[in-house]
């Protein structure tokens, strides 16, 4: 979660300019006010419908009622209301219908009934422009306040993909470690049943430095452009040569114990599944001269195995870094520590075919020629 | 001498259309209502002339109760008539003497409409000068 996040910070000032928004939420309040004054007036209609209805039903209680009658607009002429049960509605659009009172009141209780659901829909418009308002205010306040947006980038995304196979492959790592070292437990136990104690000293010492230089070097391993590996004499005087993926330690590395490590490694690696050289080289650890012939052998399955294994590789590389520096001198005998790699390497999942094991001798001899 | 003429100009046409457009606008409106009452008046006068004329004693007519329903009603003797001569105030009248005041009423209200049509034109003319004079500021940039 270290990596650079990408996003744009935005003022809600530069989006909702606060004056626009204040502007906009007086407009929405002007709305509101002339949706209220319709709601008032549709009120005042029902009132008007509720008064006539009472009228109306009371009308009939007389036969007849002085009125005023009027005439026109400005005059008024003294009168009388006849037919006390007979009123006229009007029905829209110059139909009227003559009914009595009781149906009149029919049918203005329909007309109230059809006023009231409009203003109840004109009521449910001004809470919606109430609640448009309200967020208008908000911005208005929050842009005048400097409340900044921040948006992040779709590219983000892109990031915590990476950050995804990037941590898996750490777990991939771990995983493989640990493979690695269940595989060298029963490498132990395995040696030690062969009684080759010093084999398992030695494994454990570089096991926990192999594991954490693993874990370490995983990300630091480049790929090896050497494919090539080439194997220190038996003597261990020679500098060796290591391949690419292993000039990361080369400075480390010293003669005597480079064909150690790379035997070592060999095993260990074997036992984390890696295909390499080394491997190799443990399957026929018995000699280092046989170790030496195994590795050059495996040397170009080693390189394909290298690029196509960061992992492995770095393990390899650890596993030498550790050896190394560990400077632990290996008096183990080889022989049976062939075997145990022979044993190991079956359990390979190497690419390159496991040489013979059982015959470490006639390949050291072969890869010497 | 640019940018002095342009705010003159600017002031003259905020003037006129802030103050004199509404006030011509509430001035014909005030007018217009003189002019129905006028009408309503008149109306009335030729509609008693009518009744004086026939010698209708009684009539019958339908009345608005309120949301146009309408209830019969009758008028057994149209020889008084209430007037409404202002302030919220009717007069029992006979037909002769409403015939008389009615005609009063409309003189009246033809003498307020008159009013009226002369701040009409007032503010019109106003409305004149200040955008020619918008016009002369204009004109004279140009030479």
């Amino acid at each position: 979660m270290g990596e650079p996040v990408k996003g744009t910070v935005t003022s809600l000032s530069s989006i909702f300019a606060p004056e626009d928004a204040q502007k906009a939420s007086v407009h929405v309040q002007e709305v509101i006010s002339e949706r209220q004054k319709e709601v008032q007036q549709l009120q005042a209609f029902l009132n008007d419908n509720t008064s006539l209805v009472n009228l109306v039903k009371k009308l009939p209680d007389q036969l007849h009622h002085d009125i005023m009658v009027p005439f026109g607009k400005a005059a008024f002429f003294p009168g009388k209301l006849i037919h006390t049960n007979e009123f006229m509605v009007l029905l829209g659009e110059g139909y009227y219908a003559e009914r009595t009172s009781k149906q009149t009141v029919e049918i203005l209780k329909r007309r109230g009934q059809g006023l009231e659901s409009q203003i109840e829909s004109l009521n449910a418009v001004i809470k919606d422009l109430k609640f448009e308002a309200s967020f208008f205010d908000e911005t208005a306040t929050e842009a005048a306040e400097g409340i900044v947006e921040i948006r992040e980038d779709f590219v983000e995304e892109a990031f915590d993909e990476d950050k995804a196979t990037t941590s898996g492959d750490d777990d991939f790592a771990r995983i493989l470690s640990r493979i690695d070292e269940l595989e060298k437990e029963e490498l132990e136990s395995e040696l030690a049943e062969e009684g080759e104690e010093k084999e398992e000293a030695d494994e454990a010492d570089i096991e926990p430095e192999f594991r954490n230089l693993e874990i370490k070097e995983l990300l630091d391993i480049p790929v090896s452009k050497d494919s090539h590996i080439k194997v220190p004499t038996p003597s261990g005087s020679n500098t060796p040569v290591m391949p690419v993926d292993h000039n990361i330690l080369k400075e480390g590395l010293s003669h005597a114990p480079m064909s150690r490590d790379e035997v070592e490694v060999s095993t260990l690696v074997s036992s984390s599944s890696n295909v390499s050289s080394k491997t190799r080289v443990a399957a026929s650890s018995s000699s280092n001269a046989s170790s030496k012939t195994s590795v050059p052998a495996s040397g170009p399955s080693n390189a394909s195995s290298k690029t196509s294994v960061a992992a492995s590789m770095s393990k390899e590389v650890s596993n030498f870094g550790s050896r190394s520096s560990n400077d632990k001198a290996f008096t183990g005998s080889i022989v049976e520590h062939t075997h145990n790699i022979e044993n190991s390497q079956k359990g390979q999942t190497s690419a390159p075919a496991p040489t013979p094991a059982s015959k470490p001798v006639s390949r050291f001899k072969l890869q010497r020629k | 001498m640019d940018r002095l003429r342009e705010e003159k100009i600017q002031k003259f046409e905020e003037f006129v259309d802030r103050r004199l457009k509404p006030d011509l606008v509430r001035a014909i409106a005030e007018r217009d209502k003189v002019f129905e009452q006028q009408k309503v008046f008149s109306d009335l006068r030729k509609n008693l002339e009518n009744l004086e004329k026939n010698s209708i004693t009684s009539l019958r007519s339908m009345v608005n109760l309120g949301s146009e329903v309408y209830a019969q009603a009758e008028v057994p003797d149209t020889r008084h008539i209430f007037v409404d001569v202002g302030l919220g105030f009717h007069v029992e009248l006979t037909w002769s003497e409403a015939l008389k005041i009615i005609p009063a009423r409309e003189e009246r209200l033809a003498r307020q409409i008159e009013e009226y049509t002369r701040l009409i034109a007032q503010i019109k003319a106003q409305i004149k000068m200040v955008s020619q004079g918008i016009r002369e500021l204009l004109q004279l940039p140009e030479e």
